[in-house]
């Protein structure tokens, strides 16, 4: 008991630590540009929350968040989906050629993305995608799939086979066997693989910039970005929109780790 | 002791018999495969040509020029020497930060009252976009001894201003946002020893360095290979904060393979030389890669 | 093989219609297409929808001329994106690349960035705006930063001065009366200022933009005031930064920094800490752009307190010339649908009131001036020096993108201590002949 409680202050002490730059960008966000000028980091003295209020309407977060959610959720089912099943596919297979598709895939890992820039732009335009939600789903499903397959055959190849032999026996098809009990036993990678293409996916500045600007369906950093300038920027407004953009993810987070923690127990017992 | 192996835990009715079942179908990973090639290796290797031509990137003009491009890039002493910058940066992050993730992990698996909040704190600066931590660490790298980390910790650093200063300053702005991602990913291999094993090396008398040593750590081996792969990755491949942070600076003391190459295909015109870059890059990376994958998988506890 | 491809030109269009339909055909089953196009508005007539992407810098004037736009013209939309210069640069390359540029495009005056004029027109992409009205009033000294072989292809409101942005209470404190006008009382008052316990000059090194602004505000008076045409001569060969006044600018930068009259750390200081070191009094100037002025109030408590004056580079007051550059603008792309209507919405920024009010938001000096102009009276001073002592920024007539990062990179190795002038002058020869 004492050596928990010993440790408990320890990690809230590193917490601390680990939050000040959090603090400094929460502080940024309730201050107007003077006091950000003349005291960067002191506590906002008085907080203004007009940043907030303006990031709301002058960077149409309302909209931007409901168009970053389209985007993130869709594409998070269909890597979910599609990654965990190939994943099962490649974790298992015995062949040469299963595990060569499995090297295929983290290929998709090492390539800079630069690479193939123009070329999947060319061909996103072909498909009339540019400026659609569409179209950005296919770009985050394709390119974060070598992500999540590596997570997610790391994680099976690691967890006993007799599992799925075992319902096979019973009779259950590989279908079955995969979705009635493997899925379920990786649901603390499924909750990783989740949360991490999550916050890639909401984050991504470049990519949604390149594609839906100017189509009127800008997510949330490009909206938010638009008041970076090389003369003038709003710095109090950009971290406030971002603080904003943030609370999903952390909420996210917050209830994925509850659910991971309680779903593993169960999983173990089922 | 002797180690402690992964087949006590599974279940019983399983492991006493044995069965030869056959692999899952080809048509698990078809849909996977179908969008993977049209999104990634197809653009990829259409992309790949442009490293044999002299295309600026904008316009028709464009010449098979051969591997002349690739003869540039052995005679550019700036690309050369962003190579030195990107391993070091490559190494630091890959050390500490896989370090940092797991004594995190460590500390938060533990049944502490604070462990739900504490996973929140220490997984917050991972949702922040990279450019925004840039943004935001350049106010704490004040160089100005009374503000920001200069004030706190009561030095005098000019921390993004001294080139032998500024790729530090780089990697620990990096590690800062990227522990809490290592931690998320041991803390997955965690949640996977069965807490039966624990129990058992109780009873067999271990003490808590023997059950981490015989027990987390060899079942620890599938998050280590994914974490230390991925960091590795992240590392050779890093922009974004280093571009948002110094774009390369002071002079040249923080350029690393990825700003020079975005350097050369959008700020100076020069595509297919860029291209060739990234070719050399992508190639070094895979080998790097399957090194890692090759030892790291030897050593993982097969199930 | 690879000497038999050698010199076989391929059309681009071809090359990328070739590779993308065979990753279309590849494709079509698994995905259909969007199916909505430009749809009729309430009154019948078909809304047209222009897409322009600009710089962050450009979303004030922006914003408030595309509301006018909508008053004047109101069958046709134009949604705007904005982003930080970089990435701006970055994603409309891609698409120029892709061959699927937007309508409107935010375009750098003159020839020496990748997004600039020169560069893009030159691939054919930016439409010929030299039929309206407004580019026949562009003044002589401005046209190479418009016009590409004697053809208009980029609008832009005005230009922007570089000098020294000050605190006027800071000055007072010091018991300096009037901006210098010579080098020499240029260096007096940093003397006094500093005996004042004031940072005469802050300098925000660590943003590489920021390196730039001495040296381009000591060159006018440096080189091109004993030589008018120092541009024209060095892209035809004949001469080269380390054969030039560049020398003697470099020198007198680096004599700032021997008589400590920079903060510590430039290279480590940013532009946000420089632009509050002068805001907040603690740091008497900066050189800087006018285009920063609405930032620097908007951090100042007393933004009245700030003000700006030339950088006299020049012993001899009569000798001394002053930078002024084009502001970023925008173009129209040439192969869009929307040509005509893009074309359009720029003669609309070209008429006088539109340029005034593109002017006034960004405290630029207007393009053309008319009794409606105002000018910022910050700027005043440098008025005089506008008609035939200005030259526009260096890097607008420089012939490619490389020579203004060796530039910024030089610059922060001088102040590092790790290079020579020699050695500086000579990457940027090496960079400018590139």
């Amino acid at each position: 008991m004492k050596r928990t409680f010993l440790l408990e202050i320890v990690m809230i002490a590193v917490a601390v630590a680990f939050l000040f730059p959090v603090y400094a960008l929460v502080s940024l966000s309730l201050k107007d540009p003077a006091q950000i000028s003349q005291s960067p980091l002191a506590l906002p003295d008085p907080p203004t929350f007009a940043n907030f209020a303006e990031a709301w309407t002058a960077a149409a977060l309302g909209p931007s968040l409901v168009n970053s959610t389209v985007i993130t959720v869709v594409s998070l089912v269909a890597l979910i989906a599609l990654g965990s099943f190939a994943s099962y596919f490649l974790a298992r297979v015995r062949t040469r050629l299963g595990y060569g598709l499995y090297v295929l895939f983290l290929l998709g890992i090492v390539l800079p993305f630069q690479l193939g820039m123009i070329p999947l732009y060319q061909l996103v335009n072909d498909l009339g995608l540019i400026g659609t939600h569409a179209g950005m789903i296919l770009f985050y499903t394709g390119i974060q799939l070598p992500f999540t397959v590596f997570l997610y055959t790391g994680f099976i190849r690691a967890l006993p086979r007799e599992y799925a032999a075992a319902a096979q026996i019973d009779g259950a098809s590989h279908l079955v066997a995969f979705t009635r009990v493997v899925f379920p036993l990786l649901r603390p990678i499924t909750g990783t693989v989740l949360i991490l293409n999550a916050v890639f996916i909401w984050n991504d500045f470049f990519t949604p910039l390149v594609y839906l600007g100017g189509s009127g369906y800008e997510t949330v950093p490009v909206s938010v970005f638009a008041f970076v300038g090389q003369y003038v920027s709003q710095h109090g407004l950009v971290f406030a929109g971002l603080v904003l953009g943030a609370v999903p993810i952390v909420l996210v987070f917050l209830a994925l780790q509850r659910y991971v923690i309680k779903g593993f127990a169960s999983g173990l017992k089922g | 002791m002797t180690p402690v192996t992964a087949h006590r835990a599974r279940p019983a009715r399983a492991s006493r018999r044995r069965f030869s079942v056959t692999s899952p179908p080809w048509l698990f990973a078809a849909p996977a495969l179908v969008v993977y090639a049209v999104v990634v290796l197809y653009p990829a290797v259409s992309g790949v040509v442009y490293a044999f031509t002299d295309w600026s990137g904008i316009g028709e003009d464009m010449s098979f020029v051969g591997l002349a491009q690739f003869r540039t890039l052995l005679g550019d002493e700036q690309a050369l020497g962003s190579i030195v910058n990107t391993l070091l940066l490559t190494v630091a992050i890959v050390v500490v930060q896989n370090a940092v993730g797991l004594l995190l992990a460590l500390g938060v698996h533990v049944r502490l009252r604070s462990r739900a909040l504490l996973r929140v704190v220490f997984f917050a600066p991972v949702v922040v976009s990279p450019v925004m931590v840039a943004f935001l660490w350049k106010y704490l790298y004040n160089p100005d001894p009374s503000s920001g980390l200069n004030g706190l910790l009561g030095v005098r650093v000019d921390w993004l201003g001294d080139p032998s200063v500024a790729l530090w300053s780089i990697a620990g702005m990096v590690i800062w946002q990227n522990a809490g991602y290592s931690m998320v990913i041991f803390l997955a291999g965690l949640e996977g020893v069965p807490p039966e094993l624990h129990e058992a090396a109780k009873i067999d008398g271990a003490g808590t360095w023997q059950r981490f040593r015989f027990v987390t750590w060899p079942l620890l081996a599938p998050a280590l290979t994914i974490n230390l792969m991925l960091s590795t990755i992240g590392g050779l491949k890093l922009f974004d904060q280093v571009f948002a942070a110094t774009n390369g600076g002071p002079g040249y003391a923080t350029e690393t393979l990825s700003t020079v190459l975005y350097k050369q295909a959008f700020v100076f015109g020069k595509f297919g030389y860029s291209t060739a870059i990234a070719l050399v890059l992508a190639l070094f990376v895979a080998a790097v890669s399957l090194v890692q994958v090759y030892y790291l998988r030897s050593r993982e506890v097969t199930a | 093989m690879t000497d038999l491809l050698h010199d076989a030109r391929v059309s681009r269009g071809q090359f990328l219609r070739m590779m993308g339909g065979l990753g279309a055909a590849a494709f079509a089953t698994a995905c259909s297409t969007r199916p909505q196009t430009s749809t009729p508005s309430g009154g019948g007539q078909a809304t047209t929808e222009l897409k322009f992407i600009g710089v962050s810098d450009q979303k004030t004037p922006m914003d408030q001329l595309v509301a006018a736009y909508r008053q004047a013209k109101p069958a046709v939309r134009i949604t705007a994106s904005y982003a930080p210069t970089d990435q701006v640069q970055t994603s409309v390359r891609t698409q120029l690349g892709a061959g699927n540029a937007p309508d409107l495009h935010v375009v750098y005056p003159g020839s020496g960035s990748a997004m600039s004029m020169s560069q893009i027109a030159e691939a054919g992409l930016l439409a010929d705006l030299s039929a309206q009205a407004w580019t026949r009033t562009i003044p002589e000294g401005f046209r190479p930063a418009f016009q590409l072989d004697g053809k208009t292809y980029i609008y832009s409101a005005g230009s922007s001065v570089i000098g020294a942005v000050y605190n006027k209470k800071a000055f007072e404190q010091a018991g300096v009366e009037a901006p210098p006008t010579t080098w020499s009382e240029f260096l007096s008052v940093c003397d006094r200022l500093k005996k004042a316990g004031v940072v005469p000059i802050a300098l925000g090194a660590q943003t590489p933009w920021v390196t730039q602004l001495i040296t381009y505000a000591l060159v006018p008076s440096t080189v091109y005031a004993k030589d008018p045409s120092f541009d024209d001569k060095q892209l035809a060969g004949q001469a080269s930064f380390a054969q030039s006044g560049w020398r003697e600018a470099m020198e007198m930068y680096l004599e700032l920094q021997k008589r400590g009259f920079f903060n510590d750390n430039p290279n480590g200081t940013t532009f946000e800490q420089q632009t509050s070191m002068v805001a907040t009094g603690k740091a008497a100037m900066a050189v800087q752009v006018s285009a920063v002025l609405p930032d620097f109030r908007k951090a100042a408590s007393t933004p009245d307190d700030l003000s700006m004056f030339p950088v006299p580079g020049a012993d001899d007051a009569a000798g001394v010339w002053i930078p002024a550059g084009v502001v970023v603008g925008l173009g129209a792309g040439a192969k869009g649908a929307n040509v005509e209507e893009a074309k359009a919405f720029i003669d609309f920024l070209g008429k006088q009131e539109n340029i005034n009010a593109w002017a006034k938001a960004i405290a630029a000096i207007p393009l053309v001036q008319d009794a409606a102009s105002t000018i910022d009276p910050a700027v005043e001073s440098f008025l005089p020096f506008t008609k035939d002592r200005a030259v526009p920024f260096m890097d607008q007539r420089w012939p490619n993108a490389e020579v203004q990062p060796v530039h910024f990179a030089v610059i922060q190795e001088l102040l590092a201590g790790e290079s020579t002038i020699d050695e500086a002058l000579r990457k940027m020869d090496e960079a400018y002949q590139k």
